[in-house]
């Protein structure tokens, strides 16, 4: 019996593809297949998107995962401290007004001014109601919500964030990488950036943290904590680095910082000669 | 050995016991990363995706209701991820781009040529075509539940599936006849075919 159409044979190919009719139907969609080419062709391009292989995640997936929640656990600890202390400095200084009810509330409930505050309260009760109730995919803690506003914004931040302070430079170069990734640059970790800058004990993390901060050259900030570093900074490769940045910047304040440098006793003559250099390309620029 | 299923798991991380999302990492990295490698052939982008949607996971855990199924809610999240990554793509490409190797390394000559087109084929797609098969084929939904995903009717699914699948053989076919042609562009930027959702988030 093969009196099924094309049309029909619609309806229960979904199905077969995914081994979901009785043995009966089967026969039957086969039975259609073999004498109509079209709908044999659908069933062959599925079996063929078997050729495409099944992907495995890097094992660095896992490790990104503990340090994304290592970063989220401190970060909402942190932020959950901080609105109960503000939330306890609320309490503190509300107490002396609810100490002292000088007046019968329920007295005043009844007069016409109560009536109309008591009408008014009970409409914004139904209108906050309505709203917030009624939407039932809004977080239903407020301190959640609190500390859902206040917390870092994006993963990529919060690993950032935590690797950078990790104890190997890979992981803490790793960290300087994923703080690339965001267009915007978080404050918390532009800070972390500068702490890496000035203080990390590897030379390729500190570069590596120049450069991300250089992606940020609108920021006056930026600028101004690069300005601050170079004073700091020992290691000739990255007070180079930091020289010709402030000159590509052609930042009004980095002739002074530059001619503070060269001043530096036991400079480095590689540095001394770039900051020389800089200083006249500098002059160049502002006549 | 039973596992305790996704749902219990998921309401003890609403309930505050945030480790125990590692669990449903475990479980559900790999799928996602699949679902995200067959939609964007980019494993960087896909492992970015993967760890976004276990960030949201975390950060609306308190929007999970009991009784709904885990997978569905999560691949929700994933959806509106995807959706979020799509509109925000810059022109230039990413920093880090890693395309997928399309084929298995031990497969014929043949085989692998004929995965690559089929690549081609699937990018060449609508996003939504793309990612109906993908859901499907590679992720082992069923209808009902892809239903119930992308809020229509298990019929509604079926009819698309076809369709796709449809659409995928035509494109399949002209790139087998003609492999150099340059067809346009995959619509990895392209938000119009994206059909509408329910967010979650």
């Amino acid at each position: 019996m093969n009196n099924m159409n094309c049309r029909q044979l619609e309806e229960l190919l979904p199905d077969y593809l995914q081994g979901a009719l009785s043995p009966a139907q089967t026969a039957e969609v086969e039975q259609h297949c073999e004498h109509c080419a079209g709908c044999a062709q659908d069933i062959v391009m599925w079996k063929k998107l078997a050729l495409l292989p099944q992907e495995t995640p890097s094992v660095e997936s896992r490790q990104r995962f503990d340090a994304m929640m290592h970063a989220y656990s401190t970060t909402v600890a942190e932020t959950a401290a901080s609105v109960r202390s503000t939330a306890n400095a609320h309490a503190v200084q509300q107490q002396p007004s609810t100490a002292k009810p000088s007046w019968n509330f329920i007295e005043w409930l009844r007069s016409p001014f109560g009536a109309i505050a008591w009408s008014a309260a009970l409409l914004l009760i139904g209108l906050y109601a309505g709203t917030h109730l009624g939407n039932r995919v809004a977080p239903e803690h407020s301190d959640e919500i609190a500390s859902l506003h206040a917390e870092v914004t994006s993963m990529r931040q919060l690993v950032a964030l935590s690797m950078l302070q990790q104890q190997s430079a890979s992981e803490r170069l790793q960290g300087v990488s994923w703080s690339t990734r965001e267009d915007h640059l978080d404050p918390q970790v532009q800070a972390a950036l500068m702490r890496t800058l000035r203080s990390d004990g590897s030379v390729d993390v500190r570069l590596a943290a120049l450069d991300a901060l250089s992606r940020h050259a609108t920021q006056p900030l930026v600028r101004k904590n690069v300005l601050d570093a170079l004073q700091e900074q020992q290691s000739p490769l990255v007070q180079v680095a930091m020289i010709d940045q402030l000159t590509e910047w052609r930042d009004p304040g980095a002739a002074k910082s530059l001619r503070l440098l060269e001043q530096t006793p036991n400079l480095n003559p590689a540095v001394k000669q770039r900051a020389e250099w800089a200083i006249a390309k500098l002059q160049e620029s502002t006549q | 050995m039973t596992s305790v299923p996704d749902e219990d798991v998921m309401l003890q991380v609403r309930d505050g016991e945030v480790h125990m999302l590692g669990v449903l990492f475990d479980r559900y990295q790999a799928p996602l990363f699949n679902f995200y490698s067959k939609m964007t052939q980019d494993r960087t982008v896909s492992e970015d995706l993967v760890q976004e949607v276990f960030l949201r996971i975390l950060r609306y855990r308190q929007t999970y209701r009991p009784g709904t199924t885990f997978r569905t809610w999560m691949y929700q999240i994933a959806r509106n991820t995807r959706i979020d990554q799509v509109r925000k793509v810059r022109p230039e490409s990413p920093l880090t781009s890693e395309p997928l190797a399309p084929t298995r390394a031990n497969d014929s000559a043949e085989r692998q040529q004929e995965a690559q087109l089929l690549q081609r084929a699937l990018m060449q797609l609508p996003e939504d075509k793309r990612e109906i098969l993908v859901l499907s084929r590679f992720q082992e939904m069923k209808y009902d539940e892809i239903a119930r995903l992308l809020g229509c009717e298990t019929g509604a699914v079926k009819v698309r599936v076809h369709r796709a699948l449809q659409q995928l053989r035509e494109v399949y076919l002209a790139l087998e006849n003609n492999p150099a042609a340059q067809t346009q562009e995959p619509r990895r930027t392209s938000t119009d075919s994206l059909p509408p959702t329910g967010r979650v988030q």
